[in-house]
């Protein structure tokens, strides 16, 4: 079965934490949304960065992972600061194999693969004056570290253009290619299929890897852009 | 021609489908965009709302309470094949009506104006020559139903990403008063638009979602920006209590408040006065909310071919007696093929609510593309449903009819029946459910229950004032109308549940009414019902 995979355009995020978990969250639930097929209520969440509003599922157990992800992404990113990274959401079926007599090997058969693409850039320092390399917390109405409040808006208004054709992109993506959507496993609840979060691992090179050895167990990848 | 003998139960689930398709897509669009028709206490996530409607099953998407303007819906648009085109317009004030003296004056010449800033069309675009393979019919209605949920998981969303939202998420806002306010009209055509105002607009269309032999399909043509009107909160301050005057009880303890009015009423701008409309022949296939009268894009319809709208005075005593005659020599039907039942696809597992097809009973709305037969049936248009959409603040939102003025249109009395409240129902407060049982010489009673209905719900403004105009459905542009059977079967389809996960909200012994009854687009006279 085909492998669909979309690139979503290149988000440049500064490196602060509120604001790489806004953008994760909206995109990967928006994402969330057209492919948990189970009855769902629509919650309504507001960015607070920008006036984009997005739909979750309402489900707290995806709620729950998304977040767990982004902290982990959060985490990488502080030790591998101003790097292009990327995170990917993949839907998988399950398969049993048997590969040997009393063995049974599961293999993953990725069948959609969505990679949102951050430029997590270090923003210039003004007020403080010193720069470090640790977390950190930014008070969403303060914004202490932007150079200056012109940059910063443009820079904002930039990223949430950006953001919004992203989410445009996905409403695309999922209505034009719905052949290869499989049939749903998984008929109570909401989430109708398997998925995954992968962030880059410790490693670049790790996480190429990872990418490519889940290429080599789709099948049939084809790589759309 | 015997329709039972041809009748094919995937054609009436995908019948079913493409209806309720429509309704949701209708749902999920005034839903975002007409505040007058969210409840006050509506919050963000529908969480707290633990049950689940049937209505909101159809497509798994929960979207709480369908607005009533829904259950219009159910009146006019009784042909799937139409398309449904919702216009959501901007009330906004022209350029000499800020001043103070014109806010109180409601019968003045109004200067707001009304623009369309947003045309959805949702429809099931069909070919006309194409005949349906019962294999391909088989399991196409499952994949159908599994794309227009997705489909409308991306309306849902792109409802909150166009321009207009920003709009309806102020007005909703309980905070502020505004200038402006947002009202729809739905219809089954619309007028097209000036090139001035194509210009300033942008279209999107969703990508079709199969639904052999045709297909669905939503787009949207939408104002790319709303900063040409202005749009701002609304200048007059709402009148203040001061409770520390000098002389107040709060001063003067042996003194007591006078009555004071409550809350807010800003009028931004003068209501227009209401006009009777000319001839019903003028009236539009469309229904709309809001205060005004027909904006200037409505008025000027010339509507040959359209069946009266809504009457200002019903009488709904003349009923006709038999709709087949409408229906007889206009719709062409489809050539049914053999029955053979439909292989199951364990492939497909998501289920759409069917409603089982209970004994048939004709639609209280009638098709009529020829103007003389519309003359007699009139009457049997549905008294519009009234759905204020009003400039004034918060408080005011919600208007109690006014049935002793004489101007209105005086709605006929309920009639007991057309009230009462099925006990199994638990979608609508209202006794709407009762109409969809009836037949026609009860229809009269329930659009008199209908409207009334509404007026126990929420404000009814009488549809002369909030040109709520109702039509027939129909518009006979001529071409032929491909019909669906109407699903005979009412446990066809239950045994494909077994492959499905989610249990049918329509079980076989489920005494709730049907939710939906399926459209009969093809009657011909000997299919006439009670």
């Amino acid at each position: 079965m085909n492998c669909e995979v979309c690139q979503l355009k290149e988000l440049e995020v500064g490196h602060l934490e509120f604001e790489i978990r806004e953008v994760l969250r909206c995109i990967l639930h928006t994402i969330l949304f057209h492919r948990a097929l189970g009855l769902v209520r629509p919650k309504d969440v507001d960015l607070e960065l920008f006036e984009i509003t997005y739909v979750q599922c309402g489900d707290l157990e995806i709620e729950k992972k998304i977040d767990e992800k982004i902290e982990q992404f959060i985490s990488w990113v502080e030790k591998h600061p101003n790097k292009k990274s990327q995170i990917c959401l993949s839907f998988y079926e399950v398969k049993n194999k048997q590969a040997f007599l009393f063995t049974h090997k599961i293999e993953r058969l990725y069948w959609e693969q969505w990679y949102i693409n951050l430029n997590v850039s270090q923003l210039p320092r003004t007020h403080s004056g010193k720069s470090h390399r640790s977390k950190v917390v930014v008070d969403p109405g303060a914004m202490i570290i932007e150079s200056s409040m012109e940059e910063s808006s443009a820079r904002r208004a930039a990223l949430e253009a950006s953001l919004r054709d992203v989410l445009f992109q996905i409403i695309k993506f999922v209505n034009e290619k719905k052949d290869h959507v499989p049939p749903i496993p998984n008929r109570e609840g909401v989430v109708s299929y398997p998925y995954e979060i992968t962030i880059p691992s410790s490693s670049d090179s790790a996480f190429g890897m990872d990418v490519f050895k889940r290429m080599l167990q789709t099948g049939h990848p084809t790589m759309l852009s | 021609m015997d329709l039972q003998s041809n009748s094919q139960p995937e054609l009436g689930k995908l019948e079913q489908i493409i209806s309720q398709f429509l309704l949701k897509s209708l749902h999920i669009i005034l839903d975002s965009r007409i505040p007058s028709l969210r409840p006050h206490d509506r919050s963000g996530d529908l969480s707290s709302a633990n049950r689940v409607r049937k209505s909101d099953k159809w497509f798994n998407l929960v979207l709480g309470d369908r607005p009533a303007a829904l259950e219009n819906l159910n009146f006019w648009h009784r042909n799937v094949m139409d398309p449904m085109i919702i216009d959501i317009i901007l009330v906004h004030e022209g350029s000499n009506s800020s001043s103070v003296d014109n806010l109180y004056t409601a019968s003045t010449a109004g200067t707001s104006i009304e623009t369309v800033i947003e045309r959805w069309v949702v429809q099931y675009e069909s070919p006309r020559n194409v005949a349906p393979q019962a294999g391909e019919m088989a399991a196409s209605y499952k994949r159908t139903y599994k794309k227009s949920i997705v489909l409308l998981r991306s309306l849902y969303t792109q409802m909150r990403l166009l321009p207009v939202y920003r709009a309806f998420r102020q007005l909703s806002s309980s905070s502020q008063a505004y200038n402006f306010d947002i009202i729809y009209k739905v219809s089954s055509f619309g007028d097209p638009f000036t090139r001035a105002e194509e210009e300033l607009m942008e279209e999107y269309s969703f990508p079709p979602v199969e639904a052999f032999p045709g297909r669905l399909s939503v787009s949207v043509t939408y104002r790319s920006t709303l900063s040409d009107f202005n749009i701002e909160p609304s200048t007059t301050m709402p009148p203040k209590i001061i409770t520390d005057y000098v002389g107040s009880p709060a001063t003067d303890p042996l003194r007591s408040f006078p009555t004071s009015e409550k809350g807010v009423r800003a009028i931004s701008f003068p209501l227009r006065g209401a006009r009777p409309p000319s001839t019903p022949l003028e009236r539009p296939h469309s229904w709309t909310s809001g205060f005004h009268r027909a904006a200037p894009f409505m008025q000027n319809q010339h509507l040959v071919r359209s069946p009266p709208a809504y009457r200002p005075s019903p009488t709904f005593s003349d009923f006709p007696s038999s709709p087949s005659d409408m229906y007889g020599n206009r719709v062409q039907n489809y050539r049914l093929l053999s029955n053979q039942r439909a292989t199951t696809c364990d492939e497909y597992q998501l289920s759409p609510p069917f409603s089982p097809s209970s004994s048939p009973s004709p639609p209280t709305y009638f098709y009529g593309g020829n103007p003389n037969q519309m003359q007699t049936r009139k009457s049997s248009e549905t008294a519009p449903v009234t759905i204020p959409a009003t400039m004034t603040g918060r408080s005011s939102r919600y208007l109690s009819p006014n049935f002793s003025d004489p101007n209105r249109n005086s709605l006929p009395p309920l009639s007991p029946r057309s009230i009462r409240n099925d006990p199994s129902s638990q979608e609508s407060p209202s006794g709407i459910r009762s109409f969809r049982r009836i037949d026609s010489s009860r229809a009269g009673e329930v659009t008199a229950g209908i409207t009334n209905c509404h007026a126990g719900q929420k404000a009814i403004k009488d549809s002369r004032e909030d040109s709520g105009r109702f039509s027939g459905p129909l518009s006979s542009s001529g071409s032929p109308r491909i019909g669906f059977s109407r699903s005979s079967s009412r446990l066809s389809f239950q045994d494909d549940l077994d492959d499905f996960g989610f249990s049918c909200p329509f079980d076989v012994d489920d005494v709730d009414p049907p939710d939906f009854q399926p459209r009969y687009l093809n009657f011909s006279k000997s299919t006439v019902m009670n």
